[in-house]
């Protein structure tokens, strides 16, 4: 019976694609590029001829997300982080982190590759979050990437060996608050510098602009970091690792004080 | 057959792969399964996101939609009950 509706499936996937195929021209958006993202792709890393408005990265899409569209991010980050803060005050009762023995968790090869591909996990997240500003990917992507480790770990050894580890919630608390600090301070650092130096900047500004001449660093140490995106990726990245991290932890430490209740 | 061609045959079969393995999370009764069936449709579009050049989407979507959402929901799982009832 399944395989009868799995066919038909297919059939009638394959009859709405040859619909929209017949219909291209009338179905299909125009390919030509819009003119909003000319000016972010002509703008994006341009020293040159637009040097009030570039943002010194070879990454369009970083350079729209953490500077010409920067505080949409802003906030997107602070509803991610506000969910979190929700989850926490459901379970802040059901918590509490006595070293518990550690369970036997799966066998020890699965264990043995667990910690040889650990740092492994560790380096492609951080790398994808520390050239996001030259490559695909950002804060999120390489922070998300890193907190597959915590959720690695409590599957193959168990939660009681994270926190006793040092990775309890609390510290993974003020790693997030320390992350979200950061990128606070990255958005208002050249703003507090032009404060004392008595000049004018902008809150959220990465590169000069036409009426404030102050600009974070492009390069240090001759490697490009494209001023404010290169740290907003390095503290999004501690920010999202630690938040997902305490997702896991307060999911894992709930069932097991619910098991002791009954 | 042009290179173009092929990608696009390519991203044809992915698409028409993933359809189904939606329609076989929403019909399994085994959550398990259903989970494991979601992240194949995940991993699938992932393929997607990269032949249609959002490659920061891609990266962004195999943790979050293979790693991290399957996690929360076996975890959910686990608290509640595998199969679903009728």
């Amino acid at each position: 019976m399944k395989t009868v509706e799995v066919v038909v499936l297919i059939i009638l996937i394959l009859a709405l694609a040859l619909l929209i195929t017949v219909g291209f021209e009338h179905i299909m958006p125009s390919t030509a590029v819009r003119p909003p993202a000319e000016f972010y792709l002509y703008a994006t890393y341009n020293p040159y001829k637009l040097r009030e408005y570039t943002v010194m990265s070879p990454e369009a899409v970083t350079a729209i997300v953490w500077d010409f569209r920067g505080l949409d991010t802003l906030f997107e980050t602070s509803v991610f982080y506000l969910a979190l803060i929700a989850g926490l005050a459901l379970t802040r009762r059901l918590l509490s982190e006595r070293a518990e023995k550690p369970g036997h968790g799966l066998s020890l090869i699965v264990k043995t590759v667990t910690r040889i591909t650990a740092p492994m996990i560790i380096v492609v997240g951080a790398s994808i979050a520390l050239h996001g500003h030259l490559t695909p990917g950002g804060g999120f992507q390489g922070g998300s990437v890193i907190a597959v480790l915590p959720m690695v770990i409590i599957v193959v050894f168990s939660v009681s060996f994270l926190i006793m580890r040092g990775f309890t919630t609390s510290k993974m608390i003020i790693m997030r608050s320390l992350g979200l600090f950061g990128i606070g301070l990255t958005a208002i650092a050249l703003f507090l510098v032009s404060l004392i130096q008595g000049t004018h900047a902008y809150v959220f500004q990465n590169m000069i602009k036409p009426d404030a001449q102050t600009s974070m660093p492009i390069y240090i140490a001759g490697a490009l970091i494209s001023g404010t995106l290169w740290f907003f990726n390095l503290f999004e990245m501690f920010a999202v690792a630690a938040g997902f991290s305490i997702a896991f932890i307060v999911l894992m430490l709930a069932r097991t004080l619910q098991v002791e209740e009954r | 057959m042009s290179g173009e061609t092929g990608i696009y045959i390519l991203m044809a079969v992915v698409s028409l792969i993933s359809t189904l393995a939606v329609y076989m999370a929403v019909v399994e009764k085994d959550l398990v399964k259903a989970v494991i069936y979601s992240a194949l449709q995940s991993g699938l579009y992932t393929i997607l996101y990269f032949l249609l050049l959002a490659p920061d989407i891609g990266l962004v979507y195999i943790p979050v939609a293979v790693g991290l959402i399957p996690g929360v929901l076996l975890i959910l799982i686990s608290k509640t009950e595998r199969w679903e009832k009728e």
